[in-house]
């Protein structure tokens, strides 16, 4: 790894080459029209080659200019997060906001090894209530609180 | 004086019973956020962003504002009592504020810091009231051209101004550009990028992705660095600074006022940057220099009188000409636009009501969050035992059930978490996220000016420079670029945020 002076900057860059390639992708079957009517594909695609230029030029920064290191990882903070925020979007449509916050609640309590039982199910019994309390019964938005509940 | 007549009128709205609850309510919120470090003010508003669709546009961006201006007041009361920033723009208190309670002096250093937020938050207001209808009458001259350069200049800028890899922040603007792309053109009709997904034909929401980038990127981050603050046992006594201090104070006040009202206004400002210019300058004209970093009064009244400022001011650009000149002033306009309100020159005379309402609100919620502050920071000081670990459940469930309810969309909910996803990313590989963001907020507006210069001029680029306002903003943002790839500048920037660390 001696070539690359800076693996943050290396990384960022292709991270934005791959994205805006997707984005060129995306945006090709879209007309571009000419200069004085531009069509809906001119800026995304005008975007994406500047983005690819952008991308290419903070790779070639990473590998010539000294940067830090990477910052270690932990996985397992960042599965517990993101698995907790996808349990919510998989469960609060069907089986309702209890079960999703309490869940949400309990999924990302996993993130940190030292947290209780018992501290987790306070806090999702606690925020179930809240949150069904405020949203449901204090704005009367549309939320299904049981499994076996109405959207209104 | 016709301004003064206005805000009159602002405090007729301002002054109505609702407004001074939803100002208490956000000025408390501000100042909790602003207390505990884990969260800044910028993460605190997008959460919160979906439950103002409740309220009305007035009320709704009094709150906010609220927040805003109110986590400055926070964010140095830790970092008085405990050396630790609650916020980006209190890192400079800490030198002086924590030093003077060490020295046993908390109670002066907060009274301080308070007092001088609350002048700068008096002149601040004045401000806005005196230069914002000048300046919109001006922005109403703009035509397509002007406004397209004028975005440019404000994306620009905003690099120069914030930390870090220049290249990097260029890339962060457009790719915020692009995902702006995402959605039915307003123009054609035709669809962008959408993947097919219905739920992406009204182009990829603002709250999932400033509450993902901002929200939930911080959150994994804290996760990690979960350490337990031992929270200084200092009897806060004594509140009111002595003479000698207020001797002091003054002048020092004075100058971080004038020093984050104009570093507010311009573009890629805020109350950060004002903070940390304030504590420079002040230690070069002191004539005791060597007392700053050992307790100077000085160096707490100037920086906390500037971040306070320059978080007012800062709306300035955004009333006037719809440019939000940082990632908080794009939360603020998405706020706005979701009540269906353009932010820009008519603000002032179509909403005036939102308007002087909210610069009166200003006044209101400084003096409360003098009253908020000094009799209760004891209670402040005890919300820091809170642990984190119990709190990020909750933050995330309020980010969960906020996204989810804007528009009972669950895809939101799947783009929060892809974003946040992102916004971890883009922390650990030290890319600031916040341009990326006010791009976002930029970038439909851009094209459509882009758009609608090139019709006007039967498709000669050359319009962006012979139209004399447009290509002042050009040189301006050229001159802005060039500056901060000089390498002497670049140093004395390197050095301006070195203090952070």
């Amino acid at each position: 790894m001696s070539r690359i002076k800076n693996p943050n900057d290396v990384m960022v860059g292709l991270v934005l080459i791959g994205l805006s390639v997707f984005a060129l992708v995306l945006a090709w079957p879209l007309k571009p029209g000419t200069l004085d009517a531009m069509g809906p594909g001119f800026f995304p695609r005008a975007l994406a080659f500047l983005e690819i230029g952008f991308g290419l030029a903070i790779v070639a920064q990473g590998l010539t200019r000294v940067g830090e290191p990477f910052e270690r990882w932990f996985p397992r903070q960042i599965f517990f997060v993101l698995a907790s925020i996808g349990f919510f979007a998989a469960t609060i449509d069907r089986l309702g906001a209890v079960v999703a916050i309490a869940g949400t609640v309990l999924v990302s309590c996993l993130a940190r090894r030292e947290t209780r039982i018992i501290e987790a199910v306070l806090v999702a019994a606690g925020m179930a209530a809240f949150v069904v309390l405020v949203f449901r019964v204090g704005l009367g938005l549309p939320l299904r609180v049981w499994p076996w509940g109405n959207v209104y | 004086m016709d301004s003064f007549v206005s805000l009159f009128h602002g405090f007729s709205i301002a002054l109505q019973p609702a407004n001074i609850l939803y100002c208490l309510l956000g000025t408390l919120v501000g100042t909790l956020i602003g207390v505990l470090p884990g969260i800044g003010p910028l993460s605190a508003i997008a959460i919160l962003l979906p439950i103002t669709f409740y309220l009305e546009p007035t009320s709704a961006l009094i709150m906010l504002a609220g927040i805003y201006y109110g986590a400055q007041y926070g964010g140095s009361t830790s970092a008085i009592l405990l050396n630790l920033p609650g916020e980006n723009s209190s890192v400079v208190t800490c030198l002086d504020g924590h030093q003077m309670a060490r020295q046993g002096r908390a109670g002066p250093a907060l009274a301080v810091a308070a007092l001088a937020s609350l002048c700068a938050g008096v002149a601040a207001t004045f401000v806005i009231a005196l230069f914002a209808p000048p300046i919109s009458q001006v922005a109403l001259m703009f035509g397509p051209a002007e406004y397209f350069s004028l975005m440019v200049l404000g994306l620009i800028a905003a690099i120069v101004l914030a930390h870090g890899s220049v290249l990097k922040a260029l890339g962060m603007i457009v790719l915020g550009l692009l995902l702006g792309c995402v959605g039915t053109d307003v123009e054609s009709g035709a669809l962008r990028m959408a993947l097919g997904l219905p739920g992406l034909f009204d182009g990829i929401g603002f709250v999932p992705l400033a509450m993902g980038l901002f929200g939930v990127g911080e959150i994994i981050r804290n996760i990690e660095n979960d350490r337990h603050q031992s929270v200084m046992q200092t009897r806060v006594r004594d509140l009111w600074p002595s003479r000698d201090d207020f001797r002091r104070f003054w002048p020092a006040t004075g100058r971080g006022t004038l020093i984050g009202c104009i570093l507010g206004i311009l573009p890629g400002g805020g109350a950060t940057l004002g903070s940390f210019a304030a504590y420079t300058i002040e230690k070069k004209v002191s004539a005791t220099p060597e007392r700053f970093g050992k307790g100077a009064v000085e160096g707490v009244a100037a920086p906390e009188a500037a971040n306070n400022a320059g978080a007012q001011t800062s709306f300035i650009p955004l009333l006037t000409l719809g440019i939000p000149s940082n990632a908080m002033m794009a939360l603020m306009a998405g706020a706005l636009m979701i009540h269906g309100i353009t932010p820009g020159p008519r603000v002032i005379t179509s909403n005036p009501d939102v308007f002087w309402g909210l610069i009166a609100s200003m006044l209101v919620g400084n003096a409360l969050l003098v009253i908020i502050n000094l009799p209760l920071v004891g209670i402040w000081v005890q919300l820091l035992r809170v642990p984190y670990h119990l709190f990020y459940p909750m933050i995330l469930v309020f980010c969960c059930i906020g996204v989810f309810t804007v528009n009972n969309s669950v895809l939101d909910v799947m783009l929060l978490m892809v974003f946040g996803f992102f916004g971890y990313l883009f922390i650990k590989w030290h890319c600031e996220p916040a341009p990326l963001l006010l791009a976002f907020v930029l970038g439909p507006l851009m094209e459509e000016n882009l758009r609608r210069a090139m019709q006007v001029s039967y498709g000669d680029p050359a319009i962006f420079v012979t139209r004399p306002i447009s290509a002042v903003l050009l040189l301006a943002a050229l001159g802005c670029l060039i500056l901060v790839l000089l390498p002497a500048f670049r140093r004395t920037r390197e050095v301006a945020f070195q203090e952070e660390n």
